[in-house]
Parts: structure tokens; sequence; C-alpha cells
């Protein structure tokens, strides 16, 4: 009997303590170790990599640059834009990066100000893609210009022509948000990174190293210099929140200022703020499962409670854009406006109806039925399965709002058809192959996980006995 | 007067207990706050070593900058559309509501960017403290980092082995390892 309880209690006492270690806050390792796996990540490349890189910049090449190049030289017929539809794929990829690119600032700005600790491992991941969605959103403004060449008539400076840029428009005001957003952006990529660049530098020799070294700004770690960052980092963090929010509200208001019908709505700003913030994270699902099975060690630092909190996330986003979308559709049905009635009918029996439906599909029905399961959200590839459908869903969204609303506006006689031709497709197939290209570079180059970060919370989080059980608690370090 | 010699002594990432209390010894041998640095791979606290309050220009650089920011704002959307007036849309030439985004815009490019400026100029900013590193530091280690005259060395060597540093070096000058 005695012997029996001893099994048991020894049985308990490991699932215990099996459980705790399952949590990366839980189960520190020594710093050195740390280290080393993520300088391992970084610098380990396989063949299958570099095929990755060659494809996907060959793709660039011909897909994005190619493309552009051919729609500078022949004119903008080679695109689908005609009366009435003078925006289509364009103008719904930028919508759809700029999207993207909110989910680094929410995971790294939002979640570090409420101090969430599971963001830390990933902070860097999701930053990184703000900075590589930002960049490949704002190549559309230029390629949609045209006459790309004379971009720089944007730009507010004193010129001969006695012309300044009229700063009541919201095309205007995309420029200055979107510079401001990949600018602030790219500096709070930056920040964070110095003392890892450091690390970095110290345990690698040659050109890396020197790089490292001018970029770690002679970094040591004294109490002073982490000071500094860390207050710089505050600052940022709560900065960026509403420039996050201010950017994608803008981009909406490219379209609700317009009295297009279906665009002119004062719901507009947060409805396009939560879609963003939903493909956005769903994006960070997607590429923290594709990192987790990927990356040499990456299992160690991303692990599936992290997939369970953002799984989380993604629900409650879902349920807000649902909200958002109804909110929308019910004051569209309900307000006697004809024409904005035709609109939203067009969407549900259109030609286009199985986008609309689709869309509702992905954005709404298979988050709830599935998201609520943790076994499900714990799983990496069945939420990137769901995230993918998800940002689907979200491009959809953009493209029922931009060329379909378009094509069905006030009178019958102006109404269109668009017919996407292959430089429609490629130039935002190209700027994907961009994203990913800009990724995969850059994930061997710098340091993915902010180990620093990491290990600080793992010197915060303790267990402690509370009656009979064993908890976790967060102490305050800062 | 003996000449200030220059220690570093590395304490393992899990003895912070026997570093703090070495600050409080070398307090009582004289060495001041001043003349101290502890050098980290994470950021500790001042309270968790018992060190002084630092403190940083960069939330003042910060602050001008976005009032630079504004500045510019506003001189941009209120003056540039008078020095060649073109009327668009039938709206006002200037519009008030219209102008809380721009000036919105550059107000928090200002801040952030000069928060930018300020961390990288005290990076470049020659400090006064003694002057080490260790790269044994980015892999866990807490170094404490002080100067000291030169006939407290063996009294100091003996404090800091009794509390588990496991290396300590010393330099006249720059101490980096």
């Amino acid at each position: 009997m005695a012997a029996e309880t001893r099994v048991l209690n020894h049985a308990a006492a490991e699932k215990s303590e099996e459980d705790h270690r399952e949590h990366l806050m839980l189960d520190p390792r020594p710093r050195e170790t740390l280290n080393r796996w993520v300088m391992e990540a970084m610098l380990t490349t396989t063949p299958r990599y570099w095929i990755m890189v060659i494809v996907l910049g060959l793709l660039v090449a011909v897909l994005l640059f190619g493309a552009w190049g051919n729609q500078i030289a022949v004119g903008m017929g080679v695109t689908s834009k005609t009366r009435p539809v003078f925006w289509v794929t364009y103008i719904t990829t930028f919508v759809f990066w700029i999207g993207i690119s909110h989910a680094g600032t929410f995971v790294s700005a939002i979640l570090r100000v409420f101090k969430a600790e599971f963001r830390r491992p990933f902070t860097r991941a999701a930053e990184l893609m703000t900075t590589f969605g930002l960049a490949a959103g704002a190549l559309f403004p230029l390629i949609h210009l045209g006459r790309v060449w004379i971009f720089y008539w944007l730009v507010p400076y004193p010129n001969a022509r006695w012309l300044w840029p009229n700063l009541r428009s919201p095309v205007l005001w995309d420029f200055l948000a979107i510079n401001t957003y990949l600018l602030s952006s790219t500096i709070y990529l930056y920040l964070p990174l110095i003392p890892d660049l450091a690390m970095a530098r110290d345990r690698t020799t040659g050109i890396r190293h020197f790089i490292y070294k001018i970029l770690a700004l002679g970094w040591r770690g004294t109490e002073a210099e982490w000071h500094r960052i860390r207050t710089a980092i505050n600052i940022f963090a709560f900065a960026i929140i509403p420039v996050m929010f201010s950017v994608h509200t803008i981009v909406s208001w490219d379209f609700a200022v317009s009295m297009v019908v279906g665009w002119h709505s004062t719901i507009f700003g947060p409805y396009f703020i939560i879609g963003a913030i939903l493909s956005g994270v769903s994006a960070v699902v997607m590429i923290l499962a594709v990192l987790r099975a990927t990356m040499k060690h990456m299992d160690y630092f991303i692990r599936k409670e992290h997939f369970d909190a953002l799984g989380k996330l993604v629900l409650i986003f879902s349920l807000a854009w649902a909200y958002f979308f109804y909110n929308d559709f019910l004051l569209s049905w309900y307000g006697g406006d004809e024409a904005l009635k035709r609109v939203i009918t067009f969407h549900a029996e259109g030609p286009m109806a199985w986008m609309w439906y689709l869309m509702l599909v992905c954005n709404i029905l298979i988050p709830a039925v599935t998201l609520w399961n943790k076994k499900i959200r714990t799983s990496p590839w069945l939420m990137f399965i769901i995230t993918t459908l998800i940002n689907v869903g979200m491009y959809f969204e953009r493209f029922l709002i931009i060329p379909v609303n378009l094509s069905h506006q006030r009178s019958p006689f102006d109404w269109g058809e668009f017919n996407l031709t292959p430089t429609d497709i490629m130039i935002p197939l190209g700027t994907l192959c961009l994203f990913l290209f800009l990724y995969l570079v850059m994930s061997r180059l710098i340091p993915l996980v902010p180990v620093w970060e990491v290990q600080e919370g793992q010197m915060a989080h303790t267990l402690r006995k509370v009656g009979k059980a064993e908890v976790t608690s967060v102490s305050e370090l800062e | 007067m003996t000449l200030p010699v220059i220690h570093l002594a590395l304490f393992p990432e899990d003895q912070i207990d026997s570093a703090a209390e070495a600050i409080s010894r070398l307090h009582k041998l004289g060495v001041e706050d001043k003349d101290i640095s502890v050098i980290s791979g994470i950021p500790y606290s001042d309270k968790i070593l018992g060190r002084p309050m630092s403190w940083s220009r960069v939330p003042v650089i910060a602050i001008s900058g976005a009032i630079v920011g504004c500045l510019i704002a506003i001189l941009l959307y209120y003056g540039t559309p008078l020095l060649y007036p073109i009327t668009v849309g039938g709206m006002p030439l200037l519009t008030n509501p219209t102008s809380f985004v721009v000036i919105f815009e550059l107000t928090m490019l200002g801040l952030l960017i000069s928060t930018f400026i300020g961390v990288f100029v005290e990076a470049i900013t020659p400090s006064f403290g003694p002057k080490g590193y260790s790269s044994e530091i980015t892999d866990g280690k807490i170094g404490l980092l002080f100067s000291s005259p030169s006939d407290l060395e063996e009294r100091v060597h003996t404090l800091l082995s009794d509390l588990g540093a496991e290396v300590v070096h010393r330099s006249e000058e720059k101490l980096w390892i």
C-alpha cells in the first residue's frame, strides 16, 4: 500500500513537473545555451533554404519587377483598370499588406504594454512581419501611380512648379501615415535588437562580426544602457499604438471620404482596424508555425502555449470583425438607399457571390467552430490552416469592398466588369514573393528570438505553493 | 595618492544576490557608486541591485522632437496652401478637421525619430565611468565593473571571491576581454 502510494505520488510529481516544463517561462536554460541555440538557428542553412531563396528571388524579379517594368514601358493599359473600376488588385493588395503589418505592433507593443508574458519569444518575428509587410504595401502607391517617375510630387518641398501637395487629400495622409509607420516600425524592430546584436557580435567573426559591431552601437549591457533602451522601448510601445490605429484608419478614409456607394460609411475606420489586426495576428500564427517547423531549436522557443494564446486572440478578433461587418451590413440594408441595397444584393447574389460567402465562412464560421477547442488551438499545423483561410477571407473582403463595389454604382449605365489581366495577378503575387524573400534572408541575418526578453521572463516566473497546488507566480522585475 | 585600478568581477547568472551583496560591501570599503557599474545580459532594476536611479535624456529629446514635428506640420498644413492657393473640391483652403491628421502624424513622427536619435546620441557620447567588458556577460554572467585604489586590491579580491565571483580581472586602463 505504501509502495503504491509512493509510485502514485512520484507519477503525480512527474506529471506536474512535465506540465510546468511545457511552458517556456517555466523551462529556463542557461543563457549560454539559449544564445547558442539562437545563433545556430540563424547561422544554419540547408540546401532547401538556398533553393527557396533563389526561387523566390527569381519570382520577385519576374513577377514583381518584370511585370512592373512592362507596365511602365507599355502603360497602365496592361492592367484591367477601366471605367468604372479604377481600383482593382493593386489597392486591394495594398490594404491587405498594411493590414498584415498591424500584427507586429499589436504583438510587440500592445501585448508589451499589457505585460502579456507569452509575447516574449515571438515579438521580433512579428515586428519583422510588420516591416516587410509595410515595405510590400508601400510599393503599391508607387505601382499604382503609373508614372512612377513623378512620385516626388508627393513630397512637400519648395519647387520650381510652385506646387505643394494637397494636404487635405487622404492619399497624402496615406503617404505621411505609412512613412511614419514604416520608419517607426523599423526603429522599433531595431531598438530591442541591439542587445542581441551585441550577443551576435561576440559570437561571430569576419564580415558578420564587423556589421554586428557597428549596429550594436558599442553595447555592453551597463545599467545606463539598459535604462536608456528600456525608456526608448517604452516610449515606442506607447506611441506606436496610436500610430498603428491611425494608419489603417487613414487607409480606410481613402474609401470612406468618397461618395462611392458602399464606401461612404463612418464605421470604416474601426472596421478596417479590426480586420487588419485579425489578418495580422493570423499571419503571425502562420509564420510561427513555419519557423517552428523549419528553423533549428525554434520548437524550444515557440510552443503550443503560444499558438493557444494567439488562437484565443484570433477568435476574439474574428468575433469583433463579425460584429463590425454586421454593423455595416445591417445599416446598409436597413437604410433604404436604393443604390446601397443593390450593392449588398450584388455581393450576395452577383457573379462574385461565391467570394462573399467564402469570406464569411473563412472569417467567421471557421474560427467560431474551431478555435474554441484547445486541442485545435495547440496544434501548430491546424492553426496554420485556419489562419491561412482567415487571410484568404480577409483578402476577399478587401476585393469585395474595392473592385466589386466600384463595378456596381448608382447609375446602371455605368455598371461595368473587370477582367483581371496577368499583370493584375503577377504584381500582387510578386509582392508576396518579396515579403517571403526578405523574411527568409533576414531570418539568417539577425537573431529571430529576443533572447534577453525570454531570459528576463524566465527570471520573473517562479512556481510557488498555494494550498495543495503549485501555481505560477510572475514578479515585476522592471 | 594611489592610482585607481579597474576590476571586473563576473558572477554566475543565478547569483544576483551575491552581486548585490558585493556592491554593498564595496560601498563599505569606500568605493563610490559613481565608480561602480553593473553589466548584465538582461536588465536589472536599480532597486534589485541597490543602485542609484539611472536617468536619461531620451524622454526630453523625444518631447522636443514631438514639438518640432507639430510645428512643422502646422507650417506645412496652414502655410503651404497660401503660397499657391488652389481651391480643390469646393473645400476651403484651410480646413481645421483635416489638419488633425497631418499634425498628429508629423508629431508622432517627430516623437519617434527623436527618441531614436536620443538613444543613438547617448550611445556614442563618451561616458566617464570605468570602461570594461567581457563577452561572457552576453552568455549570462553578471559583471561588476568598478575602479578602486590599488591598495585595496587584496581586500577587494578576497571579498569578491568569498561571494562567488568566478573571475576577477584587473587593469590600469580600459578593461576589455
